[in-house]
Order: C-alpha cells, then sequence, then structure tokens
C-alpha cells in the first residue's frame, strides 16, 4: 500500500470538516474522491500534502508516517499536489513554473527529461513555453499545474478537481492525460465533484459527504450504484444508464 | 531655466532618482514577500550611513571598504528583523506596524548611544571636485551615485531571473502556499528578501553618507519618499519602484530646483493621491500579488 489514511480528522478551529475517514490506495492506481462542495475533498488533500495537520488519526505513506511532514518537505517524500484552482505562480513563464515545480531536484540530467516528459503529455506548454502563465486559458493553466507536478517526478499526485471550470472539450484532454499517466505507471489521487469523469478514470472510489466517507469501493461497481446515480450522475430511472457512456 | 541650470538639475535628477530606486525597492521586495511593511527600513539607510562613517571616518579605510561593509551589516539588521520581528507578527498587520516603528526608535537611539548626541557627523568627502559640463558642474561624490545603484539594480534584476533561488523568491512572493508545496522554505525567503532589502538599503546610505547630514533622524525623509515609491509604482512590484523612483526622483528634484522643498513634497504626495484614484494598484501593480 503506497498511501494510507487511518481514521483522520481535521478540524478548522472547533469545525470538524474531516470526520474519521480511512483511505487507502495501492501504487499504481488512480483513486478518486468525490462529494459536493463542502464535502471536505481539499480538505483531505490539504492534510495529506501537510498543508493543515490532523487532529487525529495517522497518515502513512511508503510505510512512514507522514502526518507531521511540513508542506515543504512532502515533495522529498514523492507527493506532489496539483491544488484547487491550478494555482500556477502567474507572472512567470511557463518554463519557470516548470522548472519551480523540481525545486528540490539537482540532477541536471534528469530534469531535463521531466521537461521532455511534461512536453510529450501537453504540447501545447511547449508551445506557450515563453508566455506568463497568468496569461494562460484556464485549461492550458490546468496542464501547467498538472506539469508542474510531474516535474518532481512524484510517487503520488494529489489532483484536487482538475476539471473545474473547463469545457468538455478540455475536460476530455485532462481525462485523457490523467488516463496516460496511469498507463505510464502513476499513481493518482482524484477528487472531483464531476464524478461521471472521475468514475471513469478511476479504480477506485470514495463517496464523502460533510467530512464522512458514505460509500467506497470499485469505480465499477459505483457507477452502478443506485444512489450515486441519483445524487452524482444525476440519472433519475434507474436501469437505463450505463457506465459505458461515462466514458469521458 | 537656462541651459546650464538644466543639465545640472538632471544629473542631480538622476543620482537622486537612484537612492530612491535603491531604497524603494528593498521596501517593495520585503512587502512583495511577507506582504507587511517594514517601518523601520528607513533606520537601515540611516545604519548603513553610519556604518560608513565608522569605517571610512573613524577607522580611516578606504571609502568603498565602507561601502562594502556596510551592505552586509544592514542585510544582517534586515535577518534580524525578519527573525525577531516579523517572524512573530505573523499576517497581523497592526503588529508588524507597532513592532518595526519601535524598532526604528530603538536603531535611532542606538546610534545616538553608539556614535553620540550632538551635531551631524562630518565626514571628509572622498571624491572631491565636481564633473563640469557647460558651466553647470554636478560633484564627483554624487555622480558616483548613479553607476553604483545602476550596478546594484541590475544584479538584483538578474538574480531574480536567473538564478533558482531569485525564481524561489519570486514565486513565494506570488503565492507562497502554493511554493511551499514545491519544496521551496517560506521562511526562508523571507529572509533572503529582508537581507536585500537591508543590502540595498545599506548601500544607499553609504553611499549618500558623504553628501548627506548624517543623523540617527536621517532615515524619516527617505522612508516616507520609498513608500510613496511603491505606492506609485504597486506595493510588491519591484520594477515598478525602480520606473516610480525615476519620476519622483525627476519631478522632487526639478519642483525643488524650480520653487523650493516643501512644494517638492507636496507635488510627490499629490501624485500618489492621483496614483490612488486612477491605478490604485499602482503603475506595474498586479490586481493580486
Ligand atoms: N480555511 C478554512 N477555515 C474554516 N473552515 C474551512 C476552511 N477551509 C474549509 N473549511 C470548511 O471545511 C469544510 C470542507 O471544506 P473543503 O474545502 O475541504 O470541501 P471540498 O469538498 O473541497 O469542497 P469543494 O468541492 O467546494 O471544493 C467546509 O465546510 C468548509 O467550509
Ligand atoms: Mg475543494
Amino acid at each position: 500500500m503506497l498511501l494510507a489514511l487511518k481514521d483522520v480528522w481535521v478540524h478548522y478551529r472547533k469545525v470538524a470538516a474531516v470526520r474519521g475517514i480511512s483511505i487507502s490506495v495501492e501504487e499504481g492506481e488512480i483513486v478518486t474522491l468525490i462529494g459536493a462542495n463542502g464535502a471536505g475533498k481539499s480538505t483531505t488533500l490539504r492534510t495529506i500534502s501537510g498543508l493543515k495537520r490532523p487532529s487525529s488519526g495517522a497518515i502513512e505513506f511508503a510505510g512512514e508516517r507522514i502526518d507531521t511532514v511540513a508542506p515543504d518537505q512532502i515533495t522529498k517524500f514523492g507527493i506532489a499536489h496539483v491544488p484547487e484552482g491550478r494555482h500556477v505562480f502567474p507572472y512567470m513563464s511557463v518554463v519557470e513554473n516548470l522548472e519551480i515545480g523540481a525545486y528540490l531536484r539537482t540532477d541536471k540530467a534528469a530534469i531535463d527529461k521531466g521537461y521532455e516528459e511534461v512536453f510529450e503529455h501537453f504540447p501545447r506548454l511547449r508551445e506557450r513555453r515563453k508566455q506568463q502563465a497568468g496569461t494562460l486559458s484556464g485549461g492550458e493553466q490546468q496542464m501547467l499545474a498538472m506539469g508542474r507536478a510531474l516535474m518532481s517526478d512524484p510517487k503520488l499526485i494529489l489532483m484536487d478537481e482538475p476539471s473545474l471550470g473547463l469545457s468538455p472539450i478540455m475536460c476530455r484532454e485532462i481525462a485523457k492525460i490523467i488516463r496516460d499517466l496511469h498507463q505510464l505507471g502513476r499513481t493518482i489521487v482524484l477528487v472531483e465533484q464531476n464524478a461521471r469523469l472521475a468514475l471513469a478514470l478511476a479504480q477506485k472510489g470514495y463517496v464523502l459527504e460533510t467530512g464522512s466517507i458514505v460509500l467506497d469501493g470499485p469505480a465499477q461497481e459505483l457507477r452502478q450504484n443506485d444512489e450515486i446515480k441519483h445524487t452524482y450522475l444525476g440519472i433519475a430511472s434507474t436501469g437505463e444508464a450505463d457506465g459505458k457512456s461515462d466514458n469521458a | 531655466m537656462d541651459l546650464d541650470t538644466f543639465v545640472q538639475t538632471l544629473l542631480n535628477s538622476i543620482q537622486t532618482s537612484s537612492v530612491y530606486a535603491l531604497v524603494a525597492v528593498g521596501l517593495a521586495m520585503a512587502f512583495g514577500v511577507m506582504k507587511m511593511a517594514n517601518f523601520a527600513h528607513g533606520e537601515f539607510y540611516m545604519i548603513g550611513a553610519y556604518v560608513l562613517y565608522q569605517v571610512y571616518q573613524l577607522w580611516g579605510l578606504n571609502f568603498w571598504i565602507g561601502v562594502v561593509v556596510a551592505i552586509p551589516v544592514v542585510a544582517l539588521l534586515g535577518v534580524a528583523t525578519e527573525r525577531v520581528i516579523f517572524r512573530n507578527t505573523g499576517a497581523n498587520i497592526l503588529a508588524g506596524f507597532m513592532a518595526t516603528v519601535g524598532l526604528g526608535f530603538v536603531l535611532q537611539v542606538a546610534a545616538l548611544q553608539i556614535w553620540g548626541h550632538g551635531l551631524m557627523k562630518r565626514i571628509d568627502t572622498p571624491y572631491m571636485g565636481a564633473a563640469e559640463i557647460g558651466d553647470a558642474h554636478v560633484g564627483w561624490q554624487r555622480l558616483i551615485i548613479i553607476p553604483c545603484a545602476i550596478a546594484m539594480l541590475i544584479a538584483l534584476r538578474w538574480f531574480l531571473y536567473n538564478v533558482k533561488l531569485g525564481k524561489a523568491l519570486r514565486a513565494c512572493a506570488q503565492d507562497p502556499e502554493t511554493a511551499s508545496l514545491q519544496g521551496i522554505k517560506v521562511r526562508n525567503m523571507t529572509m533572503l528578501a529582508m537581507a536585500i532589502a537591508g543590502a540595498s538599503a545599506g548601500l544607499a546610505g553609504a553611499l549618500m553618507a558623504p553628501v548627506a547630514a548624517i543623523t540617527p533622524y536621517m532615515g524619516h525623509h527617505i522612508v516616507i519618499i520609498a513608500f510613496i515609491v511603491i505606492v506609485v509604482g504597486g506595493t510588491a512590484s519591484v520594477g515598478g519602484a525602480v520606473v516610480a523612483a525615476i519620476i519622483l526622483g525627476f519631478i522632487h528634484t526639478f519642483v525643488t530646483t524650480l520653487v523650493d522643498s516643501t512644494t517638492a513634497a507636496m507635488v510627490g504626495v499629490g501624485i500618489m493621491a492621483l496614483t490612488l484614484v486612477v491605478r490604485p494598484q499602482g503603475l506595474l501593480g498586479r490586481e493580486t500579488p
């Protein structure tokens, strides 16, 4: 097991945003957390990457406890976080953003390989390498945020709502890249409100409601679950719809 | 204004702009990374001048040794300010204001204690004589400030855009949380920003020491101008600070020559007020930090 959350609670002052969740992620998997606004998805990812401390419970990564590790140490463990809302460095060029993604790496040849890998996944970024990141389109910024994460050559990538605010075409492009990354053996925790997209990509899913996991299982099964169909996939009647058309 | 006066005022303007730029750039740099203003920044400048006085006038060493010593001494003062004050105030703007204003007073008293009361300190001018262009003449001591400032600003720009650490500093100014997720230690970056702020203010103070009146209060005037400069340029924008320093340096110098210094100060504040109305983010300011 690569990542394990064990009975993790997270509070904002006195308010519990995450209430004793347990999650496990195997190497090479895409695991998705789905849930409505305010369910605690971002809080969970922020707790994994050290931006937030859990108030109780344990987080293990590759067998080591990481729940007291500072965010600036987390890339050393091999975890990269693609934050909600992309958060590219707006007044830096595309290349500089990528360079900062490799901040802790020193092996020049490996970094150059990193650029190549990113530009292969995102040819658009190569075209726009000199452009200021803040002037990129939303989809391009998402690509850059993902590229920046890849530059640290992470063992695990945390992605917070990569499809947020993107056109359907751009969503499909991002989905394809996530699938490519999976095929290349990357492990991904994917947070999404777009459950259709997320369950099409993931092997395993957790459904979060007001800080608790209410449902989990193989993505295949979750797609067929009536409640999920109703609440998250927007399918009213059962029986007709099927998972196949969900492929984004 | 005849041609000679014009040329002379022009050269004086460039020299004034250079000093404004050196002092304001550090203030903008620190503000960009910490989103906190250092109200003791004028006293950093003052300490730079006293370090030069100590090394050059009292110890009798070479003028340039004094300049070179002032830079790291005041840079260290900047680092200490970060460690002792800003690290504890966090994002509490009021606490940062009170603490740095207090630090300003402490540094003034320290200067009084170390270098004594009484009249301003006299420094033998290291570079006597003046450059003469027609009937215009500007002292060499003032003119050498210009290439020094330009060199410092070019070095700073080179550092910020070409060195990995400088890029990390910019990343941190733009989005500290995301910068930390890339492995950048935000605290080290605030310390670095304060070191740069101290270094440039110290350099400015040392260069001005032979031509200014060295007193514990000499930082007042310059820090007010520096704040006007960064508001006009865009509080967090280093480039904006340089542009605004040039504009204000010219306007101050010309208005002082044509009218008087009180009017010049008023015009400066007027420009700031106008900027706040027309372009609140400043000339090169950004909507987001
Ligand atoms: N900085 C904060 N301070 C206080 N409460 C917070 C903070 N951040 C989040 N919360 C609260 O924690 C709960 C979970 O928020 P979180 O951002 O994790 O939800 P989310 O599932 O990511 O939602 P969304 O889909 O809208 O991004 C919410 O009730 C939210 O109001
Ligand atoms: Mg969220």
